[in-house]
């Protein structure tokens, strides 16, 4: 029927004319909005069986589950390197000190390792995570409530904390927070009259020398009384030679005699 | 992290003191703040800010103070602050500050 309707509509052929053909090819359709109940295409249809809303069901009592097995969390091989690398780093320095690491060009950084390097002290970056454990159970447990936060740590097998006070103050990035110095545990103000203590060979003779003052000072000691009678009784005998009479209000108890004075001597 | 997506302008800042005792539990969101503060974007905005740690060992509060160009000063005491409040507290008075210096320089230039 289409084909015949084509050749009529075309107009060739012996009907010049075209014409209406009389079937219509469209069928007797409804709109898609009608006033009585239409079914869906096929094709919708499925769509809406597919995404139909599925309303949560209460959850399972847990009693009714199987038992949750505790997933134990294996300890990392590298997590326990890094903490046998704390603790090494805690045991073999004498000096150890915590600063707070401020965000800092990376030159400026490089510069400061390189002039604490020159006093051999080593810059060490360590994780919270895994210095906390280990300092809670070493004896630094003081130490703890310094590691928040971006820390850095300082450790050297010598204490040249004043070298390293003038390095930092050269950066104002890095904030000293505390140290721990010889198993001694010292804030900020600490460690800068650490550095002004004087060396160790000058704080030995500095020791000795007061130790051995009062021994020194026992010989006069013991000498000043007789001292002193010598001396008032040559006085007196320079008065006497003097021509002076010798009624002086000092209190010379006796008689000028040379053997008294040169036995005092 | 919430912190970082702050950004405040320190160009009206004349210098920030930040003082804390690290040995108290407290210190956590005063250190935050001071390490906020050092980040690259925020400090670049002035180079001629003066940024001071005073580290002390007295058991006081952690304090910030920080000083302003036209004479006016915040004192932030951190015990009970956030990190991001503080920085949130700053950046709204640096702001405030700001409009007002554009507003006052384009009344005298128009």
């Amino acid at each position: 029927a289409s084909a015949a309707n084509m050749a009529a509509l075309s107009g060739g052929g012996p009907w010049r004319r075209g014409w209406l053909p009389a079937l219509q090819l469209v069928r007797h359709g409804s709109k898609a909005v009608t006033r009585h109940w239409k079914a869906m295409h096929f094709q919708r249809q499925k769509l809406m069986a597919v995404t139909e809303y599925l309303a949560p069901k209460p959850p399972v009592p847990e009693q009714c589950l199987p038992p949750k097995k505790e997933v134990v969390e294996e300890e990392d091989g590298y997590v326990r390197l890094l903490r046998r690398q704390v603790a090494e780093a805690f045991r073999d320095n004498r000096m150890i000190v915590v600063c707070q690491y401020n965000p800092m060009s990376n030159e400026d950084m490089l510069l400061m390792r390189h002039y604490l390097r020159k006093h051999n002290i080593e810059v060490k970056f360590f994780l919270n995570e895994i210095v906390r454990p280990v300092l809670s159970q070493s004896k630094y447990k003081n130490l703890l409530p310094l590691f928040v936060g971006r820390n850095i740590v300082l450790v050297s097998p010598e204490t040249k904390a004043k070298e390293m006070l003038r390095v930092l103050r050269g950066v104002p990035q890095i904030n000293l927070l505390g140290a721990c110095i010889d198993d001694t545990i010292l804030s900020k103000k600490g460690v800068e009259n650490f550095a002004k203590l004087p060396s160790l060979e000058a704080s030995q003779g500095q020791t000795v020398g007061a130790l051995a003052l009062l021994p020194s000072q026992t010989c006069s000691l013991l000498q000043r009384g007789p001292a002193r009678l010598a001396a008032l009784l040559d006085e007196y005998i320079r008065q006497l030679q003097a021509g002076v009479t010798p009624g002086s209000p000092r209190g010379s108890p006796a008689e000028p005699s040379p053997s008294q004075s040169s036995e005092a001597h | 992290n919430m912190a970082s997506k702050i950004r405040v302008a320190l160009r009206p800042v004349k210098s920030i003191l930040v003082r804390f005792c690290p040995f108290e539990p407290n210190v956590e969101s005063t250190r935050l703040f001071l390490q906020r503060i050092y980040h690259k974007k925020i400090y670049d905005t002035n180079r001629n800010c003066e940024v001071t740690a005073d580290v002390r060992h007295d058991g006081s509060e952690p304090l910030v103070d920080v000083m302003f160009a036209d004479g006016e000063r915040l004192i932030m005491k951190g015990a009970n602050l956030t990190t991001v409040e503080m920085l949130t507290a700053l950046s709204s008075r640096c702001n405030a500050k700001e409009l007002k210096a554009e507003q006052k320089s384009k009344k005298k230039s128009p």
